[in-house]
């Protein structure tokens, strides 16, 4: 085992190690330097990475704790530094470690034409990349907790990487305070979590879940279950980072910052880091099954959501952003139904064609010349024949399509929920299955509007090129993947080998039987995804390619439901409204009431006071003895009378 | 009887007089240089004299030796010493060196002496008068200046209604207690009859006319108009021998003879102090010249160091004296600063003449600073120490509202000390470099700056005596 | 009440030679002096100056001095009086301190001798 640690160490240090170098040395060393160093230890952390898999696999070991060093140490709080090491873990830090590899390399040819240096892009990329395998690496909450806040670090400086941009640093700031406000309750839920067992350790944690099972918190004289309560903290954290509905605003500004950052951040990596937060604390949300009826709704609410906004954004990048909202969704749906193998299966596929999808579209920008919007482009597969085989495939795995990787996860979701059953199961399960007709549809609405039929904007056609061999190099592993994926993991992930390959890394209660009566689901319900997502395609051709005034005249007859779409079912306008502006409301009565009339207010009152009483006790001084014996007189009364009343 | 215990007066008093007859005597030039350094022997040889004398009362009850009027004395003699020196050339630069003026000073510092070793109100109105004239005459010195005689006929009339008011004070006293020596006062007070209310108003007119000499609100009108009239020698003795003199007295007078009524008089000086502090610190901030400036800063120290006194305790009156201490060496030093502002000829006293003095005259700029800095009370210099001290006393003693007011009107006076630091390095000059320093400006300067700056090293000697003086007060 | 009377019985006696001796001076002067009176006789005088004037106008300071002047010494022999009465009871120090006391005096008196405070010119 000791390979199996080192191996593992070096898998998840190496990013660090490349963000300090180019971070703290980039001026120094120069550009092409920080780039071969950023790139080479990101392919010695993958490799690394897949190594460490390999062995564990092959030991088939339980978790191993990999001590690093020791953190806080105050009475009866310990939190350590340790790697910990099982299937769960290991499998993202592989995901996580191969996806970043491949957009470090990506982005080398797509920052070329940069005008300042880009070491700064590079350790910020590789810096998010050491948050996040802290994050997945974790032994226990405050660990997770430190990756959790370096992610969102890395975030906020990656979206607002163009600084020059206000629309940059605002998304930042967005994304940055929405995240804050979920972290609240995410860290509450941790400080629960301590107050009920006394450590924040993992396994601490899990070995003492059935003493507390039935333990509640008293407040305002009603009476909640503890886990119920913990349950729910932990996840509105997790929908803070995975942009669920009501924190899902930040996602689609944050695409302000450049593609390979959308790619590896917010649609691979980043986002997926709520699923695996439920994944991890799996036995603990075994017992709580109002906060996992919670997961379930908010999941599917978001899944049908978000794609119905993107049915209608014309930016090629939103438009992906909103499908990685409803993909997420989809991953929220099977872990609220003890699916956390699928979730897992699923967020392992969607990484690769999502993360394919972006890097496609960043290709297609970067040879457009940072044109986003796709009713200005049309007809560029004869220009970029292979950014579209490419995102072709992508899209075939993301609309569902046999046999790629998509279908082999989203299906298993969609009968997984078929199979939970009840009101909430039919629930997800009409959402689920409406979502991926609306998946095929908006993915094939980019496809044709992009690559399809004639060139709309004939200069920018005319310009068009095909990007070099450092991006599409990338490109084509995602599309092996992409393509492949589900079919070669689908036995590992949750079909006959996974009790082995998770190695209880993953927990099931023991009346969760999802997982076992997939494969009895009627196989008419089995094929209605299917057959949905073939009819969204169809739909798709009809519509822009076939007969391209119907959309318009859609939108014109359903004009209140169109906008109602576009403008993404007006959530900005209403944060706006209950948040923004009472807040903003309020700091500026704290501003020039608070601040400026009270705290400003003492001081200059009593410099004032100070000035008044010198003039006043200078004009006394008029130089009249007269006057000076008389105030030497009064004096002299007011002493003698003080002196014989107070007596 | 032990004649010896006045030794040091009657040693004065006689070279006061000869120093007269040499000057008077001396035809063909004007002595004054020489009269001026006899008198300073005669300190020197006082301030010995008063070191070796023995301890005791005498002179049937009307003097007394003790370790706090060798304290006092001592200051006194000290401030006196550097006021002559600062007047040498001063003098003669302003064309009013006469023989006269080291021999007012000299019979001043006499009076000063009497008054540290009063044991009997009579000799404390006759050492307080002695002192006083000497004064007046001085401070009307330049008699051809307007001013001058103004200050002079201003200070005099003054005085005299607060020597009136200090007279019927006393005999207020003597009417009601039979006597007018400390000790008996003390008997009597301590018999345990009642208290006749006639004694108590001769106290507050006692008081009144002692808060008089030491400029305390709202017996300080006197104080800007005379400072900035005299001739600036004179001003740089005034804030200094005779303060430390008045002090005597009123420490004196409240510990011994009153200090039974403590509870009594502590109110009052509590509320002198506070309106004296607060005068002085709001007052100063619309000043221009920089005598008057320092008119109001005397005002200011004195309502501080009387937060000792208002605290009635050893530590109290220990801190008083630590204060005085330090306030005489800033002051001397202030004034060798003062007396160094001339150009082509004339002397200066607007704070708008010190302007870029930093960069025309960084030695004189930097002494200025550090007696400024002292002044207010920024650590280490000097006059931390006397604040610190009086301040800890009047906690100690829970007159909290003192020591507020006493921290917020140090801080209203950080702000004019620090405009003249500001004016000095910050404001471009106006006019060229100051005339050449005077040596015994730049003697007097050097020597205080040095002993502000590194006033630490004696602090424990310094506090080791004030505090043998306070328990001879008390004991 | 007759102890009283019969201690102020000198004083009566007193008053009334005092009054004796003025009416027979101011009496015998009226018999038999030769008067012949002229207006710069008969006017009053006061020190040099116009009896009814204005009192804030200028003069010479030189008046006032030998005022001052006489003041002191008149002061110095209204101690004395008191002193040279009690010679017996206060002994040598009382002897003594007059002694010192007109020693300052003689002092002074050198000074404004030397000062040319007594010449007129």
């Amino acid at each position: 085992m000791i390979t199996v640690a080192s191996l593992f160490s070096v898998a998840v240090f190496a990013p660090l190690l490349g963000a300090l170098v180019t971070g703290l040395l980039g001026r120094v060393i120069g550009d092409p330097i920080s780039r071969i160093v950023s790139v080479g230890l990101m392919v010695v952390s993958a490799g690394c990475a897949v190594a460490a898999l390999w062995f564990g696999l092959a030991a088939s070991a339980q978790a191993v704790a990999v001590p690093v060093s020791t953190w806080v140490q105050a009475g009866g709080f310990h939190a350590a530094w340790t790697l910990r090491f099982d299937t769960l873990s290991a499998s993202m830090v592989t995901m996580v470690s191969c996806v970043s590899m491949l957009i470090h390399l990506y982005s080398v040819g797509y920052m070329s034409h940069e005008k300042n240096p880009v070491h700064r892009f590079f350790a910020y990329l590789s810096l998010f990349t050491f948050a996040m395998l802290m994050l997945v690496t974790s032994d226990n909450l405050i660990q997770l907790f430190f990756g959790w806040e370096g992610v969102g670090l890395a975030s906020y400086l990656l979206i607002g990487y163009w600084y020059d941009r206000p629309s940059a640093v605002a998304a930042a700031i967005k994304a940055f305070i929405v995240n804050r406000i979920a972290d609240l309750f995410f860290m509450v839920g941790i400080a629960l979590l301590f107050l009920l067992f006394g450590t924040v350790s993992y396994d601490n944690i899990f070995a003492t879940v059935p003493e507390h099972v039935g333990a509640s918190y008293r407040l305002f004289g009603t009476s909640f279950p503890a886990f119920e309560v913990i349950g729910v903290l932990l996840f509105i954290g997790a929908m803070g980072k995975s942009a669920q509905l009501f924190f899902h605003t930040w996602l689609p500004d944050a695409m302000e910052g450049p593609t390979p950052v959308s790619a590896l951040i917010h649609a691979a990596t980043m986002v997926t880091a709520g699923v695996f937060l439920l994944a991890r604390m799996s036995p603990l949300m075994e017992f709580a099954p109002v906060a996992k009826g919670l997961v379930v709704v908010i999941g599917a609410s978001t899944c049908f959501f978000a794609a119905t906004v993107g049915l209608v954004q014309p930016d090629i990048k939103r438009t992906i952003a909103y499908s990685t909202c409803s993909q997420l969704g989809y991953m929220f749906v099977a872990a609220g139904f003890g699916f956390y193998q699928g979730a897992m299966f699923h967020l392992t596929t969607h990484a690769f064609f999502k993360a394919l999808l972006f890097l496609s579209a960043g290709s297609v920008i970067h040879a457009l010349h940072d044109e986003q919007d796709m009713f200005r482009m049309g007809g560029l597969a004869r220009k970029l024949p292979v950014t579209c085989a490419v995102m072709w495939i992508g899209s075939l795995a993301l609309g569902a399509i046999p046999p790629f990787a998509g279908w082999w996860s989203k299906d298993a979701i969609i009968d997984g929920a078929w199979m939970a059953g009840g009101g909430l199961g039919g629930f997800a399960w009409t959402l689920c299955t409406a979502v991926a007709f609306l998946t095929a549809l908006y993915s094939w609405r980019l496809l044709f509007l992009v690559f399809h039929g004639r060139p709309r904007v004939p200069e920018l056609h005319d310009h068009a090129h095909e990007s070099g061999p450092v991006i599409l190099l990338p490109l084509l592993v995602l599309a092996v993947g992409a393509a492949f994926g589900g079919w070669l993991l689908r036995p590992w992930y949750i079909g006959e080998h996974q009790a082995a390959f998770w190695n209880g890394s993953i927990f099931n209660a023991p009346d969760n039987h999802v997982l076992a009566t997939l494969e009895h689901t009627q196989g008419l319900i089995a094929l209605v995804p299917t057959i949905l997502s073939f009819l969204g395609v169809a739909v798709a051709f009809v519509c822009y390619m076939l007969k391209p005034e119907i959309p318009a005249q859609l939108a014109r007859s359903m004009r209140p439901l169109y906008l109602f779409l576009l403008n993404k079912w007006y959530f900005d306008e209403l944060y706006d409204r209950l948040f923004v502006r009472p807040y903003r409301a309020l700091a500026r009565l704290l501003w020039h009431v608070g601040d400026e009339t009270v705290i400003d207010g003492v001081p200059r009152g009593l410099a004032r006071l100070t000035v008044g009483g010198s003039s006043g006790i200078v004009r006394i001084q008029t130089g009249s003895i007269a006057v000076y014996a008389f105030t030497m007189l009064i004096g002299l009364v007011v002493l003698l009378s003080t002196f014989l009343l107070v007596r | 009887m032990n004649w010896t215990l006045a030794l040091p007066e009657i040693v004065l008093s006689c070279s006061g007089l000869f120093i007269l007859l040499f000057g008077v005597l001396q035809k063909r030039s004007e002595p004054s240089f020489a009269c001026t350094m006899l008198t300073l022997v005669a300190f020197l040889v006082t301030g010995i004299l008063v070191v070796v004398a023995p301890d005791g009362a005498g002179y049937h009850g009307q003097f007394v030796n003790d370790g706090f009027s060798r304290f006092m004395k001592i200051l006194s003699l000290g401030a006196a010493g550097l006021a002559a020196i600062l007047s040498l050339d001063y003098n003669r630069q302003e064309k009013t060196a006469r023989f006269e003026f080291p021999v007012l000073l000299l019979f001043s510092t006499l009076g000063t002496l009497v008054m540290a070793s009063s044991a009997n109100l009579m000799t404390l109105y006759v050492g307080l008068e002695l002192q006083s004239l000497a004064i007046y005459i001085l401070c009307a010195f330049a008699r051809d200046e307007l001013t001058s005689a103004e200050a002079g006929l201003k200070y005099f009339v003054l005085g005299s209604l607060a020597s009136g008011l200090l007279l019927y004070g006393i005999s207020l006293v003597y009417g009601f207690a039979g006597t007018m020596e400390y000790a008996g006062l003390r008997q009597v007070l301590t018999g345990g009859a009642p208290l006749a209310a006639g004694l108590v108003i001769g106290l507050v007119f006692v008081i009144v006319g002692l808060a008089f000499k030491l400029s305390m609100a709202p017996f300080h009108m006197w104080t800007p108009d005379v400072y900035q009239g005299s001739p600036t020698s004179v001003t740089a003795f005034l804030a200094g021998a005779p303060k430390a003199a008045a002090f005597a007295l009123l420490l004196r007078v409240l510990a011994q003879p009153f200090g039974h009524l403590a509870g009594q008089w502590q109110l009052l000086i509590e509320i002198v102090a506070i309106a004296t502090m607060f005068l002085g610190s709001l007052a100063a901030i619309g000043q221009r010249d920089i005598k008057r400036l320092m008119a109001y800063s005397s005002i200011g120290h004195m309502g501080y160091a009387a937060m000792g006194i208002a605290s009635a305790t050893d530590a109290g009156i220990r801190g008083t004296l630590v204060y005085l201490a330090t306030y005489l060496i800033m002051n001397a030093g202030t004034f060798g600063c003062i007396l160094a502002m001339r150009r082509r000829g004339r002397a200066l006293t607007r704070i708008e003449d010190l302007a870029g003095l930093g960069r025309t005259d960084p030695t004189l700029a930097v002494l200025m600073a550090v007696f400024m800095f002292s002044m207010a009370g920024v650590p280490p210099l000097a006059g931390f120490f006397g604040k610190l001290m009086v301040f800890a006393a009047a906690v100690q003693a829970g007159l909290w509202v003192l020591a507020a007011v006493g921290v917020v009107t140090s801080v209203i006076g950080l702000f004019y000390y620090w405009r003249i630091v500001k004016v000095m390095f910050l404001d471009a000059p106006v006019a060229g470099a100051f005339d050449h320093r005077a040596p015994s400006l730049s003697f007097v300067s050097a020597v205080t700056g040095v002993a502000t700056v590194l006033f630490l090293l004696v602090l424990g000697p310094v506090t080791g005596a004030a505090q043998a003086a306070a328990a001879a007060l008390f004991g | 009440m007759h102890t009283l009377l019969t201690d102020y019985f000198p004083i009566l006696v007193f008053i009334v030679i005092a009054a004796g001796v003025s009416g027979a001076m101011l009496g015998g002067s009226l018999l038999a002096g030769w008067q012949k009176p002229y207006p710069e006789k008969v006017s009053a005088y006061e020190c040099g100056f116009e009896a009814f004037d204005d009192a804030r106008r200028r003069f010479d300071v030189r008046f006032y001095l030998v005022s001052i002047l006489f003041i002191i010494f008149d002061l110095e022999v209204a101690f004395l009086f008191p002193w040279a009465i009690s010679l017996g009871h206060i002994g040598m120090f009382g002897f003594l301190s007059m002694l010192a006391f007109l020693g300052v005096l003689t002092v002074g008196f050198v000074y404004e001798w030397c000062k040319g405070a007594l010449d007129w010119e």
